[in-house]
C-alpha cells in the first residue's frame, strides 16, 4: 500500500466515509465527519498507522490530504 | 505489537460473529483505531447483537473520545452499544427528572469525575495540610461524593459506576510520598476505603470502579495522553481508552447475560504440564520451577476465582485412580479434592459430561464456564453446547495464570459470605455420596456407611441464641415438617421463656464438615404426663442420614425425664411435606382419636433400647435471670 493509501485507509475508517469519498486533494471541508472530534480521532489514528509522534501544534495544521502527506514526508515517511 | 494488515485481512475473513470476537479477544496484538472502527463495522455486518447496553456518561472532563472503544469492546461482547453523554461539566442537573440521563433510562451510568470535583481544596497542595486538616478533608471530600452519587440513584436505574481520575503527576512530595506522614498515596487510598464502604451501604447498585489499578495495569505514560489533556482535555492514550472502554463493557455484560456460576477445568496440560496418564505423578509439571510454577501459579489464581463465588469443577478425560492421586498425593498440587464441588473424569465426551455436572449441581449450562488445552475438546464444546463459555487456555505456559482474568462474564457485581462458602456445601455433599459409593461397592450398606460419616448431633434446649435461625427454619422448611407452621422471632421467643414449652434444636457434624443449625422441635406439656409436639421439622440439607430419629429420640428422652409418659402428634399433610409423611408410623406413634398420632413412653421408651448411629452431645441454655 502506497502512503496515500494507507493514509486513505485511516481516514475512511475513522470518519466512517467510503474510501473512495477521498482523494489526493481533499480537505476537512470535503469530507463529511472530519469536524473537530473526527479530527482528533484523525490525528490518533496517523500516529498509530504511521507511527509518528504529532505535536499539539501540528493537530490544526494537518486539516487535509496534502498538508498530512507533505507532514508525514517532512517525517521520512514517503 | 500492532496487527499487520494480512492478519487484519485473515480476521476480515472470519465468517461468525462470536469467531470473530473470540479471535481478537485471544489475540495480543494491538490495535490502531481504523483497525478498531473497521473491525466494529465487520462484526455487526456479520450479526446484529441481541442484546443493546444502554449507557449514560456524565463526566467533568472530554469523554466522547471514549466512544469508538467503547463501541468496540462492547461488540466484543455481543452487545450494541446505546450512548449518551450529559453535556461536558453538567452533573447534578442531569439527576433532575426530565433531564437527558434520566430520559435515557441507563442500564449502566458512568461517572468520569476528578478529584477537583470532590473539593475545591484540590487546587492546592495535599501535604500543606497537617494530619488533623487531612481528615477533615477526607470527610468533606467523602461527604461530597457520596451525596453527589446518591442524587442519581433515585431518578436513575441501572448500576452506578463512580471513577476518579488519578491524578496526572506524581504524589507532591515525589519520592519521600510514601515514608511522609502527609502522604498524598495514603491519604488517597484511605479516602478510595471509606468511599467504597459507604457505597456498599448507601447507595444501592453502586460500584466503585478504581481507576488507579487500571493505571497500574497500564503504566503512567501509557495512560495519559498530555497532549490531547491540554489540548482537548481528553486524559486517556488509546490504550488506556481501550482498557477503560474494556471495563465498563465487562461489566455490562455481567448485568446482560446470564451468571456464571461453575468454572469447569480440564486437568492435563491445564492444571499441569503432561499428561498423567502417560507421565506419571513425578512426571508431570507441577512444582517450583518452569513450567511446573506456572501451572501452581494458574491453580493459585483459581482459589481467587472461587473466592468470587464460582465453583470450580473437574471435566478431564482420565483414569479416575491416576487423577485421585494427584489431587491426594502430588506434594505441588494446590486445588485438593475438596476444591472442586463436582467432578467427571472419565473417557466420556466433555459436553456429555458437562451435561451431567449441570444436571448434578442443579444448574443450567449457562452458568458455565469450560477451560481446556485442546483444540478438539474446545471445538466440541462450542459446536454442540454454544450456552457453555469455553476458554482455551494458552499455549505458553507463562499466560496461564492470566488466560481468565479478561474473560468479562467472571467479574462480580457483590460478594456475599455464602459466596465465598458455596464449593464447601457443594463438595461435601460430593465426598459424602462418594462415602456412600465406596460403601456400597464394598458391599456394606447403609448402616456401615452412615456410620462411617462419624456423625455428632448437637442438641440444644430453650436456646435462644440461634432465634433467627430457627424462626427462619419453621418459614422456609416445607419438605421434612410435620405441621408446617410459621412462627416470628418473637414467638420462638415466648416458647423458649414459657414453662409450658421445650423447644430443640440440632446440629449435625460429620467427617466431611457441619451443616450448621437444620432442625427445630417445639413440644408442648398438655397435662402433667402429657406432652404435644407443635412443631417438628428438619432442613432438607441433612435427610436421608437418620438425623430425623436421632433428634427425635434425644428430645423424647427429655420429656420422659421430665415425667412424661405419652406424646401426642400430627401430621398434617400439605403439597409439599411428603418426605415426613410415614416419619411418625416409623418412630413408634400409633393412630389415635380424631386421627392424630400418640406414642407411650413407657411401652416404646426413647430408643427402644437401640444404639443411634449419631452421638449425641446435649446443652441446656442457663435461663435467662
Amino acid at each position: 500500500m502506497s502512503t496515500f493509501e494507507k493514509l486513505r485507509y485511516a481516514i475512511a475508517q475513522t470518519l466512517e466515509v467510503p474510501p473512495e469519498a477521498i482523494a489526493a486533494t481533499s480537505s476537512a471541508g470535503d469530507i463529511a465527519g472530519w469536524d473537530s472530534l473526527g479530527h482528533v480521532n484523525l490525528m490518533i489514528s496517523i500516529e498509530q498507522t504511521f507511527d509518528v509522534q504529532l505535536d499539539v501544534e501540528d493537530f490544526p495544521k494537518l486539516t487535509s490530504v496534502p498538508a498530512i502527506l507533505e507532514y508525514l514526508k517532512s517525517k521520512g515517511i514517503a | 505489537m500492532q496487527l499487520n494488515s494480512d492478519a487484519l485481512g485473515a480476521w476480515l475473513e472470519v465468517q461468525s460473529r462470536p469467531d470473530l470476537s473470540q479471535t481478537i479477544l485471544d489475540s495480543r496484538a494491538a490495535l490502531t483505531l481504523p483497525q478498531v472502527k473497521q473491525l466494529t463495522a465487520r462484526m455487526d455486518v456479520l450479526e446484529v447483537p441481541e442484546h443493546t447496553l444502554r449507557i449514560g456518561i456524565v463526566h467533568t472532563y472530554t469523554s466522547d473520545l471514549l466512544d469508538p472503544w467503547l463501541r468496540f469492546e462492547l461488540a466484543l461482547q455481543g452487545m450494541n452499544c446505546d450512548l449518551y453523554h450529559a453535556p461536558y461539566g453538567v452533573l447534578l442537573q442531569e439527576a433532575q427528572p426530565g433531564a437527558g440521563l434520566v430520559r435515557h433510562d441507563p442500564d449502566l451510568t458512568v461517572l468520569l469525575l476528578q478529584r477537583e470535583d470532590l473539593h475545591p481544596y484540590f487546587r492546592q497542595p495535599l501535604s500543606a495540610l497537617g494530619s488533623d486538616d487531612q481528615v477533615e478533608l477526607l470527610q468533606q471530600s467523602l461527604e461530597n461524593l457520596v451525596n453527589l452519587v446518591a442524587r442519581f440513584r433515585e431518578p436513575v436505574g441501572g448500576l452506578l459506576l463512580v471513577t476518579l481520575l488519578p491524578r496526572m503527576s506524581g504524589p507532591g512530595l515525589g519520592l519521600f510520598d510514601s515514608h511522609s506522614d502527609r502522604s498524598e498515596a495514603v491519604w488517597w487510598a484511605q479516602f478510595k476505603s471509606r468511599l467504597a464502604a459507604r457505597l456498599r451501604t448507601d447507595v444501592k447498585s453502586s460500584l466503585f470502579l478504581d481507576l488507579d489499578e487500571m493505571l497500574a495495569e497500564c503504566g503512567r505514560a501509557r495512560f495519559f495522553d498530555h497532549r490531547l489533556w491540554y489540548s482537548s482535555a481528553f486524559p486517556f492514550a488509546p490504550e488506556a481508552a481501550r482498557e477503560l472502554s474494556r471495563r465498563i463493557a465487562a461489566l455490562g455484560a455481567v448485568t446482560k447475560y446470564p451468571k456464571i456460576k461453575v468454572i469447569a477445568l480440564d486437568a492435563d496440560n491445564t492444571l499441569w504440564g503432561g499428561v498423567i496418564g502417560e507421565d506419571g505423578i513425578h512426571g508431570i509439571a507441577l512444582g517450583p520451577d518452569y513450567p511446573g510454577n506456572a501451572y501452581v501459579a494458574f491453580q493459585r489464581r483459581l482459589l481467587d476465582f472461587q473466592q468470587r463465588g464460582f465453583v470450580l469443577a473437574l471435566c478431564s478425560k482420565n483414569n479416575p485412580t491416576d487423577l485421585d492421586q494427584v489431587l491426594d498425593e502430588h506434594p505441588h498440587q494446590v486445588l485438593r479434592s475438596q476444591h472442586f464441588a463436582a467432578r467427571r473424569v472419565n473417557w466420556e465426551p466433555k459436553p456429555r459430561n458437562l451435561v451431567s455436572l449441570a444436571e448434578e449441581l442443579n444448574l443450567g449450562l449457562s452458568s458455565f464456564v469450560f477451560v481446556d488445552d485442546s483444540d478438539h475438546e474446545c471445538a466440541a464444546v462450542r459446536h454442540q453446547l454454544p450456552q457453555v463459555q469455553v476458554v482455551q487456555v494458552p499455549r505458553r505456559p507463562v499466560d496461564l495464570a492470566a488466560c481468565l482474568d479478561r474473560v468479562a462474564r467472571l467479574e462480580i457485581l457483590s460478594l456475599t459470605a455464602e459466596d465465598r462458602t458455596k464449593t464447601e456445601l457443594y463438595a461435601e455433599e460430593r465426598r459424602r455420596r462418594e462415602q456412600l459409593a465406596a460403601v456400597s461397592s464394598g458391599g456394606g450398606d447403609l448402616e456401615e456407611y452412615l456410620r462411617s460419616l462419624q456423625m455428632r448431633m448437637k442438641v440444644s434446649f430453650d436456646d435462644s441464641t440461634q432465634l433467627p435461625r430457627l424462626a427462619q427454619l419453621t418459614q422456609k422448611t416445607n419438605q421434612f415438617n410435620l405441621t408446617t407452621r410459621r412462627y416470628a422471632e418473637r414467638q420462638i421467643q415466648d416458647f423458649i421463656e414459657s414453662h409450658d414449652y421445650l423447644v430443640a434444636h440440632f446440629s449435625l457434624a460429620d467427617t466431611f464438615g457441619d451443616s450448621g443449625v437444620v432442625g427445630l422441635a417445639i413440644l408442648r406439656r398438655l397435662a402433667d404426663s402429657i406432652a404435644e409436639i407443635d412443631t417438628f421439622l428438619m432442613s432438607c440439607r441433612v435427610i436421608g442420614r437418620r438425623a430425623e430419629t436421632t433428634f427425635l429420640e434425644t428430645v423424647l428422652e427429655r420429656l420422659a425425664s421430665e415425667g412424661i409418659t405419652r406424646v401426642v402428634a400430627d401430621y398434617l399433610p400439605t403439597s409439599k411435606n411428603g418426605p415426613a409423611s410415614g416419619f411418625l408410623a416409623e418412630s413408634g406413634f400409633e393412630r389415635a382419636q380424631g386421627g392424630r398420632f400418640a406414642r407411650s413412653l413407657t411401652q416404646s421408651p426413647p430408643w427402644f433400647g437401640r444404639p443411634a448411629p449419631i452421638s449425641v452431645e446435649q446443652a441446656t441454655a442457663e435461663p435467662a435471670r
